[in-house]
C-alpha cells in the first residue's frame, strides 16, 4: 500500500508524462488517506480546470499549489529556449493575451490587416527565406533530452528527488551534460537545505529514540544501520555528517529519515 | 589551586594519549570534554573538509583511510629513506613524503602537505584544550614523555610539536622513567625495575635501574609493530570469515562501512574481555545482500578463551622479546624487583599470566596501565615548576644515546655514554689510521649499535693539514661538549701543531626556524577563524531563534494593532529586519549579524509587549 507522499509524487510524475488520468487516479487514493490534504486538491482542481490542449505535453502548467520554489530555477535560466516548428521572430503574443486591448475594433466592421500593411511597416511576422534556413524536420528527442525535460518540470513543481533521478540517469550517459550538472547542484543543495532544516540545529547530538534491541525491527539499509551505530550521544550532526564518509545529501536525508521515523531524535547540544 | 599557573603532562603515545596533572598534590588524570580518558593520536580531514581530532578522527579511519593520520609517532623526527620510515610506509594508507631538504617526513592529508610535528601538535592542541576546559583558563606548561629510544632529532621534533600547540614543554621524558615515578619509586627504594608497555600499536620492554633521583634505563627492547590493533585484527578476521561462511561468501573487507564497524566493535569486545568472560557483537544492517534484499546483521558471542586462541602467538611474541631484551640488559628475570605493567593491553588477563609466569612474580598494578606515563609526566611537572625539599624526584636532563664517531672498520666509539647528565663535555684522544695521513674525516653519531651505519648520524666535517707522519704518530684530540640547551659541539685538534677543526650540532625535526614561525603564524591565523565560526554559530542559532519567536507572535501582534490606531506598520518592519537578518544568516556574515541582532532583540521585546496586552484580559488592555 504505497504512502500518501508516494501517491502524490506517482500522480506528480504521471502528470509531468501527461496521464492526466494517471494522475487523477493518484491524487485520488492520496484523498482517500488524507481527505482534507490541500495540496492534493489544488493539484485536483487544476486537472479538473485545464483543457486538453492547455495540458498537452508542449505547454503543461504547473499545479496551483506547487511550493513556492516552484519558481524557474537558476539553470533553467540558461536553459536553450524551445525551438518552434518553424523558427518565427519572437513576438508578444507568445506570452500570451494582454490583460488590456491594444486596439479596439470599431463596432461595425474588423480592423482591414492588409489596409493597415499597406500604409505602414507592419509586415506580417514570417520568416526571411534568404537568411533562414529551410525548416529542419523536428528531430526525434532522445532519453537525454526526454529526461531533461522531465528534470526542469519535476524541479519546477518542487519534486526535486525525482528531478534528481532524472540527472543522475542523464548523467550516467553524458556526464559533462551543462545543463544537468546545473540541475544536479541545484537540486542536491535544495535537498540538503530542506533534509538539514528538518534536523534543526547542526550543533545538537542526536540520540536512539528506540531501545537498542528495538533496532534491529527496522527496515533499514547498510548505510543507514552505519549512521545509526554513529550515534551515541556523543557526536552532534555536525560530525555525523563528518564522519560518515557518505555525500552530504545521502547523509542528511537518511539523519532525517531517521528522525521523521522517530529512529532518533535530535536533543540538545 | 586556582592561584598558581596550571600544568600538565602529556603521554604523546603511538595510538592513544593521555594528560594529566596534579592538584593538591594528587595526581589525576584530566578527562576529555567528552568525558574520555584516552585520546586516540589521530588526526583527519573529513571528506566535507572538517578536520577531526582523536576520537571522531578514529571512528572514520577506515572509511576515509587515505586521509586519516595515525601513528604519526613513528614518523616523527625521522629522516627520509630511513628504515624505520620505509617500513611504516608499507603499512600506512596515507600518502608521506620527503621535505623540501629531502631529510624529513611529510604526510599528505586533505590535499595539504604536512610536517609531522605539525600532525602531532593537533594531537597536542586537543589535550591542551581538553586540560584548558578542566582548568577553565589557559595552560601552557607541559612535560611530554617519549620511548626511551627516542634520539635528540625525535625529540626536538616532539618539543616542536608541543610549541606549535602553544605549549611551553619543560622536559621531555622517557616513557619508562615517567612510569616508574608515577608508582613513586626512586623515594623508597632501590631497584632493578621491567616496564612491560603493550600500548595500542608497540611494544616496549625497559629495564630500569631505579636508585635515588637516578633512572637509568639500561635496557630498552620492543617490537614497534605489535600492539592492541594486532589483537583487534584478530577479532576482525575471525568475524569476517565466520560472516562469510554463513551468507554465501560475502566478503565484509570490501565494504569500508562495515570494515569501520567491525573495527570499533572488534575493540570493544576486547577490552570487555578483560573483566567479562564472554562479549556480545551486535552489529544490525552491517552489509548490503545485494539485489535490494534486507541488508544482513551480525549476531556473535565471543568468548574470552576464543580471544585467548585467536591471539596465542602475539602473546607468546611478547614475552619472546621480554627475554631478549633481558638478555641483552644481562638481567635474569629473577634479578628484577618490580614488573609494571603499562598500556592498555596489559589490563588482558592472559597477558598478566604470561607475564607472572615469565617473571615469576606478581606485576605491579597499582596504577591504570592507561593513565601511569602521562600521571608520571604530570609528576615531573609539578616537581620542575614547584619543588618542595624531600619530596620530589626531579629527574637531571640526560643524553638519552650514545654519542660518538665514526672510526675505522665502519664501527662506534662513544665519546659521551647514554644518561649522562647536561651539561657535559669529554675528550678522547684518536690517532692516524694511515702513514702520511693528512686528513681526517670526523663523522659525529647517535645510537646505541656498534655498527655505525646503524646509529643517526648528526654531522661530519674533515680535519685537514694534518703534518704527514707513520701511522700512529698524530694524536687528534676530539672534543664533545653538550650545553644545557642540548647543543651538541665537536672539535677536533692536532695535538702537536693545534691545528683545529669544529662543528656545532643542533638536534633537529627536520623543520627549520622559519617554516615553524610560518607553522606558528598559521595556527594563529586558524584559531582566530575557529573563534570567529564559533562566533558566528553563536550568532546565527541566536537570530535564529529570535526569529523564530518573532514569528510565532505575528498573530498575536496583528490582532492586537488592530485594535489600535498605532504602529500599524510593526508587522511591516519586523518583516524588513528579519529578513535582513535572514539574508545575513544566509551569508554567514557575522558583522552583518551581529549589527542586526540588536533590532531583532528590540523587535521581539516590543512584539512580546504588544502580544501581552492583546491576551491580556479585557480591561487591562
Amino acid at each position: 500500500m504505497p504512502s500518501l507522499a508516494e501517491l502524490i509524487d506517482h500522480g506528480i510524475k504521471a502528470f509531468t508524462r501527461g496521464l492526466h488520468g494517471d494522475a487523477e487516479r493518484y491524487w485520488r487514493e492520496a484523498l482517500e488517506i488524507d481527505p482534507g490534504n490541500a495540496r492534493v486538491k489544488g493539484y485536483l482542481s487544476q486537472l479538473e480546470s485545464a483543457t486538453p490542449a492547455e495540458a498537452g505535453p508542449a505547454r503543461r502548467a504547473a499545479p496551483p499549489g506547487a511550493p513556492a520554489q516552484a519558481a524557474p530555477p537558476g539553470p533553467a535560466r540558461k536553459a536553450p529556449p524551445v525551438v518552434p516548428a518553424q523558427e518565427f521572430a519572437p513576438s508578444p503574443w507568445d506570452d500570451g493575451p494582454a490583460l488590456q486591448a491594444t486596439i479596439v475594433l470599431e463596432s461595425e466592421g474588423g480592423l482591414d490587416l492588409s489596409a493597415i500593411s499597406e500604409k505602414s511597416d507592419l509586415r506580417p511576422l514570417v520568416p526571411d527565406p534568404a537568411t533562414t534556413p529551410a525548416p529542419r524536420p523536428a528531430a526525434p528527442k532522445t532519453d537525454v533530452d526526454v529526461w531533461m525535460e522531465g528534470a526542469r518540470e519535476l524541479f519546477a513543481l518542487g519534486d526535486f528527488s525525482g528531478s534528481l533521478e532524472m540527472i543522475e540517469k542523464i548523467l550516467k550517459i553524458d556526464a559533462g551534460h551543462v545543463e544537468a550538472r546545473a540541475y544536479l547542484r541545484q537540486n542536491e543543495s535544495t535537498l540538503v537545505s530542506m533534509y538539514e532544516s528538518k534536523l534543526g540545529s547542526l550543533a545538537n547530538v542526536p540520540r536512539l529514540a528506540i531501545k537498542p534491541e528495538e533496532v534491529m525491527w527496522l527496515n533499514l539499509d547498510h548505510r543507514a544501520g552505519f549512521l545509526l551505530a554513529q550515534i551515541d550521544g556523543s557526536v552532534n550532526f555536525e560530525d555525523l555528517f563528518a564522519l560518515s564518509g557518505l555525500p552530504r545529501l545521502d547523509t542528511a536525508r537518511i539523519l532525517a529519515q531517521l528522525l521523521a521515523d522517530g529512529v532518533i531524535r535530535g536533543g540538545a547540544q | 589551586m586556582s592561584e598558581v599557573e596550571p600544568f600538565i603532562g602529556i603521554d604523546l603515545g603511538t595510538t592513544n594519549s593521555v594528560v594529566a596533572t596534579v592538584m593538591d598534590g594528587v595526581p589525576r588524570v584530566i578527562n576529555g570534554r567528552a568525558g574520555q580518558v584516552l585520546t586516540p593520536s589521530m588526526v583527519a580531514v573529513a571528506k566535507n573538509g572538517k578536520r577531526l581530532v582523536g576520537q571522531i578522527a578514529k571512528r572514520q579511519a577506515i572509511t576515509n583511510a587515505e586521509n586519516t593520520v595515525f601513528a604519526a609517532k613513528r614518523l616523527i623526527g625521522r629522516r627520509w629513506g630511513s628504515k624505520e620510515v620505509e617500513d611504516a610506509r608499507k603499512v600506512l594508507p596515507y600518502q608521506v613524503a620527503p621535505g623540501p631538504e629531502g631529510h624529513d617526513v611529510r604526510v599528505v592529508i586533505g590535499g595539504r602537505t604536512l610536517a609531522v610535528p605539525e600532525v602531532s601538535a593537533m594531537v597536542l592542541s586537543e589535550l591542551r584544550a581538553d586540560a584548558e576546559a578542566f582548568f577553565g583558563r589557559r595552560v601552557h606548561k607541559a612535560v611530554v614523555t617519549v620511548p626511551a629510544y627516542f634520539n635528540d632529532g625525535q625529540r626536538q621534533a616532539t618539543k616542536d610539536a608541543g610549541r606549535i600547540a602553544g605549549l611551553d614543554v619543560i622536559r621531555i621524558i622517557n616513557e619508562p622513567t615517567s612510569a616508574a615515578l608515577a608508582y613513586g619509586f626512586g623515594r623508597q627504594m632501590e631497584k632493578k625495575v621491567v616496564v612491560f608497555d603493550l600500548g595500542g600499536g608497540t611494544f616496549d620492554v625497559s629495564v630500569l635501574d631505579i636508585g635515588k633521583s637516578v633512572y637509568d634505563v639500561v635496557a630498552v627492547g620492543g617490537d614497534t609493530y605489535l600492539g592492541g590493533e594486532d589483537f583487534d585484527r584478530r577479532i576482525m578476521d575471525w568475524l569476517v570469515f565466520s560472516f562469510a561462511k554463513e551468507n554465501g561468501g560475502i566478503d565484509l573487507r570490501q565494504d569500508k562501512m562495515a570494515l569501520q564497524r567491525l573495527k570499533d566493535a572488534s575493540e570493544r569486545a576486547k577490552i570487555e574481555l578483560s573483566a567479562a568472560t564472554s562479549a556480545g557483537i551486535h552489529l544490525p544492517f552491517l552489509a548490503s545482500a545485494g539485489d535490494g534484499k534486507s541488508a544482513l546483521h551480525m549476531e556473535r558471542q565471543l568468548g574470552r578463551d576464543k580471544l585467548e586462541e585467536l591471539s596465542k602467538d602475539l602473546v607468546d611474541r611478547c614475552i619472546q622479546v621480554a627475554e631478549k631484551t633481558l638478555r641483552d640488559a644481562g638481567v635474569r628475570p629473577s634479578q628484577v624487583g618490580e614488573v609494571l605493567l603499562v598500556g592498555g593491553m596489559t589490563r588482558m588477563p592472559r597477558v598478566q599470566q604470561a607475564v607472572r609466569d615469565f617473571f615469576g612474580r606478581e606485576p605491579s598494578r597499582g596504577v591504570h596501565p592507561e593513565e601511569v606515563v602521562a600521571l608520571g609526566a604530570a609528576i615531573q611537572a609539578h616537581s620542575l615548576l614547584y619543588p618542595q625539599k624531600d619530596r620530589d624526584v626531579l629527574l637531571l636532563d640526560v643524553t638519552p644515546q650514545n654519542l660518538g664517531l665514526l672510526v675505522v672498520g665502519g664501527y662506534f666509539t662513544t665519546v659521551i655514554p647514554r644518561n649522562t647528565t647536561v651539561p657535559t663535555s669529554q675528550t678522547h684522544i684518536f690517532t692516524t689510521v694511515q702513514d702520511d695521513q693528512t686528513q681526517a674525516r670526523i663523522v659525529v653519531l647517535q645510537g646505541e649499535s656498534e655498527k655505525a651505519t646503524d646509529n643517526e648520524m648528526l654531522g661530519e666535517f674533515v680535519l685537514s693539514g694534518i703534518r704527514p707522519a707513520r701511522r700512529g704518530d698524530v694524536e687528534i684530540e676530539v672534543a664533545f661538549e653538550i650545553s644545557a640547551d642540548g647543543i651538541v659541539s665537536v672539535s677536533a685538534r692536532d695535538l702537536e701543531t693545534g691545528l683545529r677543526q669544529s662543528i656545532t650540532v643542533t638536534a633537529t625535526s627536520g623543520l627549520t626556524e622559519e617554516e615553524l614561525r610560518r607553522i606558528l603564524d598559521e595556527r594563529m591565523d586558524e584559531v582566530l577563524e575557529l573563534k570567529q565560526s564559533g562566533e558566528l554559530e553563536r550568532r546565527r542559532d541566536k537570530a535564529q531563534g529570535i526569529i523564530l519567536e518573532i514569528e510565532a507572535l505575528v498573530p498575536a501582534v496583528q490582532a492586537a494593532l488592530q485594535k489600535s490606531r498605532f504602529g500599524k506598520d510593526a508587522v511591516q518592519k519586523a518583516e524588513g529586519v528579519m529578513a535582513r537578518a535572514r539574508a545575513a544568516i544566509e551569508a554567514g556574515d557575522l558583522h552583518q549579524l551581529a549589527a542586526i541582532e540588536e533590532q531583532l532583540d528590540r523587535t521581539l521585546q516590543l512584539f512580546k509587549g504588544l502580544a501581552g496586552g492583546a491576551s491580556a484580559p479585557p480591561g487591562e488592555a
